[in-house]
């Protein structure tokens, strides 16, 4: 029988882009065999799609055909001695820590929130917060089955098929379905971290806080003031988090229990948190992100003579979750991220060249967030050994704002890609055609498309990101 | 309160409220025999627990809790090679899914064996050592769900109502010996038999394994875990038969 699509509005996490679809969440891997097959005879296209956590338009397709494998969500099988997890594509970072925790494991790789799939997180090749140390989400797959387009199943690890192990981490969906991965955890001491934070008073303190920082934490982020100018430019918080040895936290072992690392749901113990993103909203409309800012920045020092803290893993690395729906504060155009990764010579400069840009067009990002980064030897990778600056902008739903906020990023985009930086496409929303080769190189990028010729010949396998970049 | 310092048991230690129970336990600075199932598991917790701590306090031993006649053994095992055992905790259970049409005599005689019969086996063990030694302390971890037969989980209602009423007994008539006997009914705690559930207004593990430590502190004899489910029970033990096999709860 021919799989039944659902006409439905699908848009990016940041709402800022979609459109309607045909989707199916299929239960089983010979459902979405199915799918393809029912795809491909009828000459259409298809997007894979995990949580929907990709910022832009990576996981949907307008006016095509969208397959939403969250329903594929079982955690088959895990060693609690070795911590070595297989799970279907649809389970979450939030199921897989809340099973592993209870052992004393923990995920190597987390993004900021932990609603993102693993398909997901392999097929964009997620970072976290310790990338600059671990590197990014695909260096903890040890294996994982693959469905091409064609109906084929392939078995993927570093010595089996390794073309297509490290070019689909990190392919962005464009050659095949993850059916099952086999993703190694690691062992942690304690059920907390010890967290500290430093203010950092200009863009240069805060790179060179975490250059300095970078050889002895285990977990770096810093927080930007995007509103600050002049000799203040670039100021924020640094975080810096460490894992705790064994014996040093005794009152640890009690956050082994998963309902001890959930991020608090209500403000004061009293205010429930998913009633906060209207009085966020209120600010965004009303301009007032820069005072917001400002007395975020004042507080610090007191966090820095407060610290170090102990922290539970959850409430340090969730932070997108503590305020539940909060992308809505940007409501009714929703958000973009431009998300850039320079080189570490060239990052000073870049990044105040993009934060005045922003700045002198008025233009300014109500969140910033600063993060270290190396290599990765995966084909698409978007990481450098450098930084990265996550801009958030919330969107008008003004076609000429639209365009200009657009138009604005390109340049932007321009600036970094001659500076040899990279973008990271679970975030992008704005790059265009002639950037894909830029970004990767003429050799890469042409290796990447004869692998996508290999598997998808018929090019079912399309987003709107796709499109948008590879033609 | 009696300084505590002999050796504890968990059955059912290898998730939900048996591990936070064996966390507490250690960080008491206890020495805990880890009871359960499934080895790897609970090697791993015990793993993890000793990793926290930086000592060596947590010892798996694997067990089914429904293999009643090993109890009695693995107890003079455990006395044998950790010392004298002055604790037990049963907090082993299993609540299978039952739709309401079924009448499965497997899954109720398996909630039976592990939630009735495991525990009659092991306060057994526990309660002979005791009461000779005039001293020690058994902790049951029954359920609300004990205290009125429901038309969604009779076995389970069943099973657990019938380890209520054996601890009671045990109670009366090891009080005068100086043997505490104290009963857990928890109400909605997050763990993963409850998984998939939607319980309203749960609370962790970790915390009802605080209230189940404070109430063997304070020598209680049934406690409601959080407190307020003792009102709730209240009003529904006290809901006429007529009316309640019409609700829906």
């Amino acid at each position: 029988m021919a799989p039944s699509w659902n006409q439905e509005l699908v848009r990016g996490w940041g709402m800022a882009v979609g459109g309607a679809a045909g989707v199916l969440r299929p239960t089983t891997r010979e459902q979405v065999a199915d799918a393809f097959a029912d795809v491909q005879s009828r000459g259409g296209s298809i997007a894979l799609r995990g949580s929907g956590c990709s910022y832009g338009d990576a996981a949907i397709s307008s006016r095509g055909h969208v397959l939403d494998l969250s329903r594929m969500n079982k955690i088959l099988a895990f060693d609690p001695i070795a911590g070595i997890a297989r799970c279907e594509p649809g389970v979450t970072i939030r199921d897989l820590w809340r099973m592993a925790i209870s052992f004393g494991f923990w995920p190597k790789v987390v993004p900021g929130t932990m609603a993102v799939s693993i398909g997901g997180a392999a097929a964009m090749n997620i970072h976290g917060k310790n990338n600059f140390a671990v590197g990014s989400f695909g260096e903890c797959v040890r294996r994982f089955t693959l469905l091409l387009p064609n109906g084929s199943v392939v078995e993927c690890s570093r010595d089996q098929n390794e073309d297509l192990f490290f070019a689909a981490i990190s392919g962005f969906g464009m050659l095949g379905c993850f059916l099952e991965l086999e993703i190694e955890l690691k062992r942690v001491h304690s059920g907390r971290l010890r967290v500290g934070a430093v203010v950092c008073n200009s863009l240069t303190e805060n790179l060179e806080a975490i250059e300095r920082l970078q050889g002895e934490a285990d977990y770096l982020v810093s927080w930007i003031d995007f509103h600050a100018k002049g000799a203040q430019l670039g100021r924020g918080i640094l975080h810096r988090a460490d894992q705790l040895e064994p014996g040093e936290d005794p009152q640890g072992v009690r956050y082994f229990d998963p309902c001890m690392q959930d991020v608090p749901t209500t403000l004061f113990g009293v205010v429930p948190k998913g009633w906060l993103w209207p009085f966020m909203w209120g600010a965004v409309k009303l301009g007032q992100v820069g005072l917001v800012n400002a007395l975020k920045f004042a507080v610090g020092p007191r966090e820095q003579r407060q610290s170090p803290y102990l922290q539970s893993h959850g409430a340090f690395h969730f932070l997108l979750d503590y305020v539940p729906r909060w992308q809505w504060m940007t409501k009714p155009g929703g958000l973009i991220q431009f998300q850039p990764f320079v080189p570490a010579a060239q990052a000073e400069r870049v990044f105040r060249l993009l934060t005045e840009t922003c700045q002198r067009e008025g233009m300014v990002p109500y969140l910033g967030v600063l993060k270290r980064h190396r290599p990765d030897p995966f084909l698409m990778t978007h990481a450098v050994d450098g930084f990265s600056m996550a801009m958030d902008f919330a969107v008008s739903k003004r076609k000429q704002q639209r365009e200009a906020l657009w138009s604005m990023c390109r340049r932007m985009a321009d600036l970094v890609l001659d500076a040899g930086g990279r973008f990271y496409y679970a975030k992008d929303a704005v790059l265009e055609q002639p950037s894909f080769e830029r970004v990767h190189g003429a050799e890469v990028a042409q290796r990447f498309l004869a692998l996508k010729n290999r598997c998808d010949p018929h090019c079912i396998l399309q987003t709107d990101l796709s499109r948008r970049l590879l033609g | 309160m009696k300084s505590r310092t002999g050796v504890c048991i968990v059955v059912g230690a290898s998730s939900g409220i048996g591990a936070a129970l064996a966390r507490r336990l250690c960080l008491e600075g206890r020495k805990v025999a880890l009871l359960a199932r499934r080895p790897a598991e609970l090697k791993a917790i015990s793993t993890s627990i000793d990793d926290a701590l930086g000592t060596k306090s947590a010892f798996p031993y694997a067990h089914d809790a429904a293999d009643l006649e090993s109890a009695e053994s693995l107890f003079a095992r455990i006395e044998a090679e950790l010392g004298e055992v002055d604790e037990l905790h049963y907090v082993a259970g299993v609540m299978p899914e039952v739709a309401i049409d079924e009448f499965d005599l497997g899954k109720d005689v398996a909630q039976v064996q592990v939630n009735a019969l495991g525990c009659i086996a092991w306060c057994n063990a526990a309660a002979r050592r005791f009461l000779s030694r005039k001293r020690g302390c058994i902790v049951g971890v029954s359920s609300v769900a004990q205290d009125r037969g429901r038309c969604g989980r009779p076995g389970y209602n069943a099973s657990k109502a019938a380890m209520d009423t054996f601890l009671e007994g045990l109670r009366n008539r090891l009080w005068r010996h100086g043997v505490q006997v104290t009963t857990i009914r928890p109400g909605f705690v997050e763990t993963p038999m409850t998984r998939g559930l939607v319980l309203k207004g749960s609370i962790s593990a970790d915390r009802a394994a605080g209230l189940i430590l404070r109430a063997r502190d304070r020598r209680r004899s049934i406690v409601y875990v959080p407190g307020k489910w003792r009102l709730i029970m209240f009003v529904i033990r006290n809901i006429p038969s007529v009316v309640f096999r019409r609700l829906s709860i």
